[in-house]
């Protein structure tokens, strides 16, 4: 132990905890996600004790926070949830499906008021309907629960009146508080008598009753106090009888509450007053004050530091360490930080790309450790490109968490039962995607649930399972991430969307592909309602999420199978900020198509290309006729050679469709960053955005689902 | 310089009681639950350790008997901070071999006032 005392101990009073509310809020913010999550994952039937645990532990930790920092209405709250959950984890209840209703409208409060705190503003909640009702189901197992007078706590020694008392007490229905009083030792027992006769000679007081069967333990000698006194009255008033520090206060341990401050029972023969506590000692406890120091522990404690220091394998061992620090190692930055270091990446990518042009032409022999300089920066370029870009990435946990609640809720209301499956939670997405993407996916689900997944007894005569089952499924594909929302429900019936393509006077042949067919949901105020459902009122817009998905640099696919279900994928690039693209040459101008988009190229006859139709041409591949998109006319590209094209088709695919676009050269695959040409210059149809290339001039980066739509036309 | 182990899973207390006993001069190492706290606490030589009760992994008091198992944590004070005060719950840290106990919440003060009490 430390041979100087802690001088500075005493300059800590002004500490300012409003500096630890930020970190309260977002942890508060966590706990409740995860809370809400578990609560949602709970099989109420045969609800595990680990799961209980958990849940109450979420709790328990907000309540902990709020109290320190002073938020009494967050407290309160989940105080009345810990209790509640507290009884479920001892199963003193069980939990049925009202108490989780309960619990997670109470988190949904926990979250107003905690937005409140954090100046969003709002009303003030009201709790008490959510605090009636958690104290009802509380009550509800009261019988079951009735806590036992608290045993005394057994001491080592009889003359160690080990401590102690906290204020902040229970309180009687009448309003009174419920304190035990605790006396001793007394050196006369009569003492205690004399005090119960006092208490209860005055009018008005409260009540008093010994909880210890009127024997002392540990010469201690407990009552149970209900009054209306303050703690201060109530000691001037025993203090007729007996001495202050033969007194101590503490409430009624029957019932758990927050504590607020407590007594220290000071040793026996020098008793020690402590005016303000809320901690105690155990007596003969290893460090304890006032335990006699104990040389040979100390001793042997130093001899056993060096012996463990010398075997520091123990602690490696354990996997789960490294997340733990982790956790601790981790630090917060704004977003405009990042933001500002992807930008400068990217000139970073643009300025690598321009030396590696440069000196591609430069003889390798003579200028040998200028060109391995060149690679080294190359390669150093990209794995900055990727740390750089992975500060961004968020795992689609964030998104998912969002949705059992969701589904839950939804399902309820409508009377079906659904079952959300995810996968792949842990896949990474930038950060502005994941928020972009939210609402398309939240829109999905949604639909799934409301029009793919059947009522119970309908999947039950369809000889499916009752419960419904959705998927949500994301992966990494290449330089995508692909999110899937998959239904077990109705599907899409390929009939009736054809005829009532045909009703809005919409071109549906009957030799449309099933991906164009269930392309036709997409088309702007297609309502599907008595397409596809017999539900009426629905309003879903789906143009709405494709157009969204659209603007993301995303795509959409669907598949479906009538009667067995329904799959939308939504492919997105992993970022938006720096893609693959292939760049093409035609004539003296320079595109990018998006890596991602592009199927393959070849090389055409002459007679390859046929006209069709006056205006629309096609080439021929492999037995199959595929539109043809020369982007020399559709760009108006001058052209000053004159000499024909050399006829190199690129294939694209977009939107479950695919064109040819005819160009001069294939320029090579490169990393772009992506500049918006909106917010530069203006839109341009066809043109999704810009790059600058290695030589400094400009290339736009072509818009491949508009040139998909283009040739549809 | 004292050394003090201070083990919460919750990020803002630790942080409150870390800046707290900084401030206060003391040195402090964090742990983030019982089990995290018994590895930090076998790589250093501690004065005090307060730790949480309610924690994932190890809580308090599974904390205090592993380290009280352990010759180099014998003598050692070891507060347990909790929001709850029942007599269980503190014959449940004698038991384990805990120094004491202090009730959450507490400010910043009490803590310091309690921990000059037994660092000495």
């Amino acid at each position: 132990m430390g041979e100087m005392s802690t001088e500075g101990a005493n300059a800590s009073a002004g500490i300012d905890l409003s500096q630890f509310y930020q970190v309260f809020f977002e942890e508060a913010g966590e706990n409740l996600d995860r809370m809400e999550q578990q609560l949602l994952a709970i099989d109420v039937a045969a609800a595990d004790d680990e799961e209980l645990n958990a849940i109450f532990r979420c709790a328990h930790s907000i309540k902990g926070g709020a109290a320190t920092f002073g938020f009494a209405d967050v407290a309160e709250l989940t105080h009345q949830m810990e209790t509640l959950l507290d009884k479920l984890r001892r199963h003193e209840l069980e939990p049925t499906p009202a108490m989780v209703d309960v619990l997670l409208a109470s988190g949904d409060a926990l979250r107003s008021q905690l937005g409140r705190h954090q100046g969003a503003g709002g009303e003030v909640i009201d709790t008490t309907d959510l605090l009636v009702n958690i104290r009802a189901f509380v009550a509800g197992g009261s019988a079951v629960a009735a806590a036992a007078p608290s045993p005394a706590p057994a001491a080592s020694t009889a003359a160690a009146p080990a401590m102690a008392v906290e204020a902040d007490v229970p309180v009687a229905l009448n309003g009174d508080r419920i304190l035990e009083l605790v006396l001793g030792p007394l050196d006369r027992p009569e003492l205690a008598v004399s005090i119960v006769e006092l208490f209860k000679e005055i009018e008005g007081l409260g009540s008093i009753e010994a909880i210890d069967g009127g024997m002392p333990q540990d010469g201690l000698r407990r009552f149970k106090l209900t009054t209306s006194s303050s703690d201060a009255d109530l000691l001037d008033l025993f203090g007729f009888h007996v001495a202050r520090e033969q007194v101590a206060l503490r409430p009624f341990a029957g019932e758990r509450v927050a504590p607020g401050y407590g007594f220290h029972a000071g040793a026996p023969g020098s008793p020690i007053t402590e005016e303000d506590k809320g901690y105690g000692f155990f007596d003969e406890a290893p460090g304890a004050p006032g335990s006699p120091p104990d040389a040979s522990a100390v001793a042997t404690a130093n001899a056993a530091a060096a012996a463990l220091t010398a075997k520091p394998a123990a602690a490696k061992a354990d996997a789960k360490a490294p997340a733990a620090t982790l956790e601790a190692a981790s630090i917060r930055v704004s977003v405009e930080k990042v933001d500002q270091l992807i930008n400068l990446m990217g000139e970073l990518v643009i300025t690598q790309a321009m030396l590696a042009q440069n000196s591609a032409s430069l003889d390798p022999v003579l200028y040998q450790s200028l060109v391995s300089g060149l690679t080294a920066l190359d390669r150093n370029t990209r794995d900055l490109q990727e740390a750089v870009m992975s500060i961004r990435m968020i795992p689609m946990q964030t998104v998912f968490s969002r949705f059992p609640r969701m589904l839950r809720d939804l399902a309820s209301k409508l009377g079906k039962k659904v079952e959300l499956v995810t996968v792949g939670e842990a896949t990474e997405l930038d950060k502005s995607l994941v928020e972009k993407i939210t609402d398309p996916l939240t829109h999905l689900v949604r639909n799934s649930c409301d029009h793919g997944i059947e009522l119970p007894a309908e999947r039950l005569a369809k000889g499916k399972s009752e419960v419904g089952t959705i998927t949500l499924a994301a992966s990494h594909q290449g330089g995508s991430i692909v999110i899937e929302v998959k239904d077990d429900g109705k599907g899409l019936s390929r009939e009736k969307l054809i005829k009532k393509a045909r009703e809005r006077g919409l071109s549906a042949p009957d030799t449309m592909s099933d991906a164009e067919v269930w392309g036709l949901i997409f088309e702007p105020g297609f309502s599907t309602a008595e397409v596809v459902t017999d539900v009426s009122g629905r309003g879903v817009g789906m143009d709405v999420v494709k157009k969204n998905i659209t603007a993301l640099g995303g795509t959409v696919e669907i598949d479906s199978a009538e009667g067995y279900g329904m799959r939308v994928a939504v492919r997105l690039p992993l970022t938006l900020a720096i893609m693959d693209g292939m760049s093409v040459g035609v004539g003296e101008e320079v595109y990018i198509l998006p890596l991602s988009s592009v199927v393959e190229s070849f090389q055409i006859g002459e007679d390859s290309v046929k006209t069709i139709g006056g205006n629309g041409r096609v080439v021929e591949v492999r037995d199959e006729y595929m539109p043809v998109l020369e982007l020399e006319r559709l760009f108006s590209v001058p052209r000053f050679d004159l000499g024909r094209s050399s006829g190199i088709m690129v294939v694209i695919e977009a939107e479950g469709g695919r064109v040819a676009l005819m160009v001069d050269e294939l320029l090579g695959q490169q990393q772009v960053v992506v500049k918006n040409l909106e917010a530069n210059y203006r839109k341009v149809q066809d043109i999704s955005g810009a790059t600058i290339m290695g030589d400094g001039r400009v290339a736009l980066i072509l818009d491949v689902g508009s040139l998909v739509r283009r040739s549809r036309h | 310089m004292h050394s003090i182990l201070a083990v919460d899973d919750s990020a803002s207390m630790r942080q409150m009681v870390s800046f707290t006993l900084k401030s206060a001069g003391y040195k402090v190492t964090e742990a983030v639950d019982g089990k995290d706290a018994f590895d930090k606490a076998s790589m250093g030589a501690f004065d005090l350790v307060l730790t949480d009760q309610n924690m994932p992994n190890l809580d308090g008091i599974g904390l205090t008997k592993k380290l009280r198992e352990h010759p180099q944590f014998k003598a050692t004070p070891i507060l347990i901070l909790t929001t709850e005060s029942s007599d269980q719950m503190k014959q449940a840290g004698r038991a384990a071999g805990a120094t004491g106990w202090m009730v959450k919440p507490f400010d910043p003060a009490k803590l310091l006032e309690v921990i000059k009490k037994v660092i000495r």
